[in-house]
């Protein structure tokens, strides 16, 4: 199928330090991918990794410094006219992690939905009413009258996480957002909502899966992209890369997750900074944590090589240049 | 310093005197409206040097419990009824004095956003001194030492004395707070979800050094928090918590797999698998109750998928009768009427 | 789109239907329970219905001359007395709450409705529209409101009550403006608000739908407060002899008594009743506003229980003992 947002060479800097010692922060640089209808891409690194930043330059409540967008073959990247970006906010939604403060406390359910209707034009005020319990029922809070009249406090956190779900479908997207939608619910009712994602995925909506959680990525993700100091370090489907990862910090998250059965062998951590993406020196940002790290790595920043079809990572040692050669000068069949 | 990645600790006895022992703790928030009652009669006993873990949702009681233990609740909430045991001793007797020594000296606690706890206009040594000085006498010189072993302990270089909090990275930030706990050298240290705001990798390594800390000085562990699967990693001896009791306890290895009541099944299969094939989940449908008007019966009936009324003499006590805690195998008790023919 | 089905059949968490008998708005029901607001109610009610009532039960004119009883301390005829001109010093504080309650109310409603709209969209914006809102913020943040009116005073014409309310509005917004934008900036990066823009509303909806409602209690604690800062400043001007001679208002009736010595003739009745029917007024704008403060923090209800029952632990045991 063919990609319905790209994003290439996406970046974001910041300026800090004031005027004595300016400094950037290369809180996102150089990431490309592409979302696919009715595909999840799992986006996932820690805090400071960018993951966040790339989804609000996604959904434009930033300005990039750098790259493009591109949305259904149109670039959006500068597009400020009103008209253009209501069509697009039609088109790309979100979902928060907060599922207190992504609804405003002082209005019902009905109206976080009937806005959206309403804005975009989807529904004149004769038929809000039943499209708003028709998008209830759709992310499972029935009976639908009775949660349309409820306030955010009096529903659980589950519930208000399907209303966000609900409000970010009532427009129709093409693409979703969820940014770390489950880390702030109780246990028991991730599942229900982590269900109701990989269900919602046969609608034709290609959703972005921005976690830290790698368990939840793999459950409900087709393909899964880390991110390291505002960089994509590795790429691919989601069983592969988490069955045999090629980056050292892939690795390392994986080993990290607490997990009732230690299946892999330890591996040895070196502890160290969080390589800083502040004015970052050439060379690899992982390099002062990384157990494999040889000469090159301190000197050349790695590029994004292609080891096996659709494996992607930037590493000098697990990723080397010469493997993409080799990958592409096999001869054809 | 690096680490490495090891099994779950052997299981431990809990020896004969335990460390703290909560008898049939009650705990209620009281207010003009209504009266919450959060902890509904938990007995819990920590031996010396075992980590005990605490599990549960939001709203199960976990942290007041927590907050009872260290005599800290404050208005609306209070003890009811029950005992806090330290050392055989019942705390609620104790004077102010004695209150004080038992805090921070017997008992210590990390709480989960401890890092903001921390005096953001303060140097980090000064406030490891300010609080050793308000337990013992001992002058700024001494204590500055002291500070500054305490870190070496936690694994941060001594020159971070000179550092205010924002200038440390939150996962150090956590393990100056933790050395803060450690400082008077106390029985039992309680961590209230110490590692939830903090990254998986170092969360990692938090808990190695908590676990390695708690080889090296013998000191018992309350751990409390939402994560089972954190639990079963580094617990000794894990209970279970639903709106405002205990519900299993047993030791980590039983009750990964002999896990008896459907509450605790049911949250050991909320939890996608890192490794192995992929089923639906299921999670618990509902949500957890209302603590100022429980269910009647047992607290989970609502959501049990065994509460069906097919068994109509074991339907009767699963809506009327509260189940108590019984003993299924060594060191494993679980409150659920299927358990009782 | 409803082809799915629901993946968990929930048993929907809601309190009992909520059950409309009466339509009293929640607020006034919450300022009411509070025993703080509950009093500042009362007083101000009494106060709004005093003036209501005030043609019924002055005289004609308040300001009429009358020789004969001028100088007379307070008694059935003239329950607060008379000025040294033999104006009914009852009509004139009763006539004169008209003036001072709807002097106050609408300076209240003007400068907040300015500091509001500015505050809210400076911090919302951001850029350079924050950075003109502040200037101009700061700038009449700068101007001292008695000096200036009082050099406004003398330039002006007619010193009627628009002109006042004017004034009063135009010192008062711009402190009122500051604490908003400062809120507003706490809830501009609030999810729900960047889910707004994220659905395509429009700046002026985020700030009248979203914003606004969400920071009633600030903005009615600012309306109040600039309710009584402009009681007092008026009436502080007309004592001033500044205000309209013609007038009838508390400050009017102080200022007359202060200009005719009526202190230095052991006439205590010209000051005590315009002084006290101020002073009751404020009282009740403050109560009422120590009520919302209250009702809007939920801790220091709380701590307000706790301090009332340490007292009455306190105050009992004395009692016993006395």
């Amino acid at each position: 199928m063919t990609p319905i947002l790209e994003v290439r060479a996406l970046s974001k800097q910041f300026r800090s330090g004031g005027v004595l010692h300016p400094s950037r922060l290369h809180a996102v640089d150089d990431v490309s991918f592409a979302l696919t209808p009715g595909r999840i891409t799992a986006l996932a690194g820690e805090s400071g990794s960018g993951k966040s930043t790339v989804a609000k330059l996604i959904l434009r409540l930033l300005e990039s410094t750098g790259g493009e967008l591109v949305f259904d073959g149109r670039d959006v990247t500068r597009q400020r006219r009103r008209r253009g970006m209501l069509e697009y906010r039609s088109q790309v939604q979100m979902i928060f992690q907060d599922p207190f403060g992504s609804l405003n406390p002082a209005k019902t359910v009905r109206h976080h939905l009937a806005r959206p209707l309403r804005v975009h034009g989807i529904a004149g005020r004769r038929d809000v009413g039943v499209r708003v319990e028709a998008l209830l029922e759709v992310v499972g809070l029935v009976p639908a009258r009775k949660f349309a009249d409820a306030y955010p406090h009096e529903l659980s956190g589950g519930q208000r996480q399907r209303v966000a779900i609900a409000r970010a479908l009532a427009v129709n997207p093409k693409v979703v957002i969820a940014d770390e939608p489950i880390s702030m619910l109780d246990v028991s009712i991730r599942a229900g909502i982590l269900n109701l994602m990989r269900d919602l995925k046969e609608l034709g909506i290609a959703f972005l899966y921005v976690t830290h959680d790698l368990a939840s990525a793999r459950y409900v993700a087709d393909d899964i992209l880390v991110m390291y100091a505002g960089q994509i370090v590795e790429q691919g489907p989601v069983d592969e890369v988490l069955a045999s990862p090629l980056h050292p910090y892939t690795r390392l998250l994986i080993a990290s997750v607490p997990d009732g059965e230690r299946t892999l062998e330890p591996i040895e951590i070196r502890k160290g900074t969080a390589a800083a993406a502040v004015d970052p020196p050439p060379g690899c940002r992982f390099v002062d944590r990384c157990p494999l790290a040889i000469d090159v790595c301190g000197r050349e920043t790695p590029e994004l090589v292609e080891t096996e079809p659709d494996r992607i990572a930037r590493c000098h040692v697990t990723a080397p240049r010469q493997r993409e050669d080799q990958l592409h000068a096999q001869p054809a069949a | 310093m690096t680490l490495t990645l090891d099994v779950r600790p052997d299981v431990v006895e809990a020896g004969a005197s335990p460390v703290v022992a909560l008898q049939d703790l009650v705990v209620d928030y009281v207010s003009r409206l209504r009266t919450t009652r959060a902890v509904d009669g938990v007995s819990l006993s920590i031996g010396a040097g075992e980590i005990v873990g605490l599990a549960g949702e939001s709203g199960c009681g976990k942290s007041t419990l927590g907050n009872a233990v260290m005599q800290v609740l404050r208005p609306p909430a209070r003890i009811s009824s029950g005992r806090v045991l330290f050392d055989g001793k019942d705390v609620a007797g104790h004077s102010r004095s004695e209150l004080r020594r038992y805090r921070w000296r017997n008992v210590s606690m990390v709480f989960q956003s401890a890092m903001n706890s921390l005096n953001p206009v303060m140097r980090v040594g000064d406030q490891f001194v300010d609080m050793m000085r308000a337990h013992e006498r001992v002058s700024k010189k001494d204590a500055l030492v002291r500070a500054g072993e305490l870190l070496e302990l936690v694994g941060i270089d001594r020159r971070r004395l000179r550092a205010y909090p924002h200038q440390l990275s939150g996962g150090m930030r956590q393990r100056v707070v933790i050395g803060m706990a450690l400082a008077l050298r106390p029985e039992l240290v309680i961590m209230d979800e110490p590692t939830t705001a903090l990254d998986v990798v170092v969360q990692r390594e938090i808990l190695q050094q908590v676990r390695e800390l708690q080889a090296e000085l013998g000191f018992a562990v309350l751990f409390i928090t939402h994560d089972l699967s954190l639990l079963l990693e580094i617990a000794h001896r894990i209970a279970i918590m639903y709106a405002g009791e205990i519900v299993e306890e047993a030791p980590a290895a039983s009750l990964r797999t002999d896990a008896r009541h459907p509450y605790t099944v049911g949250l050991l299969g909320s939890f996608p698998p890192l490794h192995g094939p992929i089923e639906r989940l299921t999670g618990i449908p509902g949500a957890p109750p209302d603590l100022s008007a429980p269910p009647s019966g047992c607290r989970f009936h609502p959501r049990c998928q065994y509460c069906t009324g097919e068994d109509v003499a074991l339907h009767a006590r699963q809506v009327g009768e509260r189940p108590k805690l019984q003993v299924v195998s060594p060191g494993h008790r679980v409150a659920c009427h299927r358990e009782t023919p | 789109m409803s082809q799915l089905q629901p993946t968990i059949e929930l048993a929907p968490v809601l309190p009992p239907a909520r059950r409309a008998r009466v339509r009293v708005p929640g607020w006034l029901l919450m300022l009411l329970r509070n025993p703080k607001s509950r009093a500042g109610l009362v007083v101000l009610g009494f106060m709004v219905i005093v003036a209501l009532i005030a043609p019924l039960i002055s005289v004609s004119d308040p300001t009429a001359f009358s020789l004969v009883d001028a100088r007379q301390a307070p008694s059935w005829h003239h329950l607060f007395g008379t000025t040294d001109q033999g104006s009914d010093i009852f009509s004139q504080v009763v006539m004169g709450a008209r003036r001072s309650l709807m002097l106050g109310a609408a300076s209240g409603a003007l400068a907040t409705l300015i500091a509001a709209t500015l505050g809210i969209l400076a911090a919302y914006s951001g850029g350079i529209v924050d950075d003109a809102i502040n200037f101009l913020t700061n700038v009449f943040l700068v101007i001292p409101t008695i000096p200036l009116l009082v050099v406004a005073s003398s330039y002006l014409t007619s010193r009627d009550m628009k002109s006042m309310i004017l004034f009063l509005a135009l010192t008062l917004w711009a402190f009122e403006a500051r604490i908003l934008r400062g809120q507003a900036l706490s809830l501009r990066n609030r999810d729900f608000v960047l889910a707004a823009k994220v659905a395509g509303e429009s700046t002026w909806r985020i700030v009248f739908g979203e914003l606004v409602p969400n920071m009633i209690s600030r903005i009615a604690a600012g309306f109040v407060l600039v309710f009584y800062i402009s009681l007092l400043v008026d009436a502080g001007l007309e004592f001033l002899g500044l205000g309209d001679t013609t007038h009838v208002s508390w400050g009017m009736t102080l200022y007359w008594a202060q200009t005719n010595s009526a202190v230095l003739q052991g006439e205590w009745w010209p000051f005590l009743f315009p002084g006290l029917a101020l002073v009751l007024t404020v009282l009740g704008l403050t109560l009422i506003l120590a009520g919302i403060d209250e009702v809007s923090n939920p801790r220091l209800r709380d701590e307000v229980r706790v301090r009332r029952r340490l007292l009455r632990g306190l105050v009992l045991p004395l009692r016993r003992a006395a």
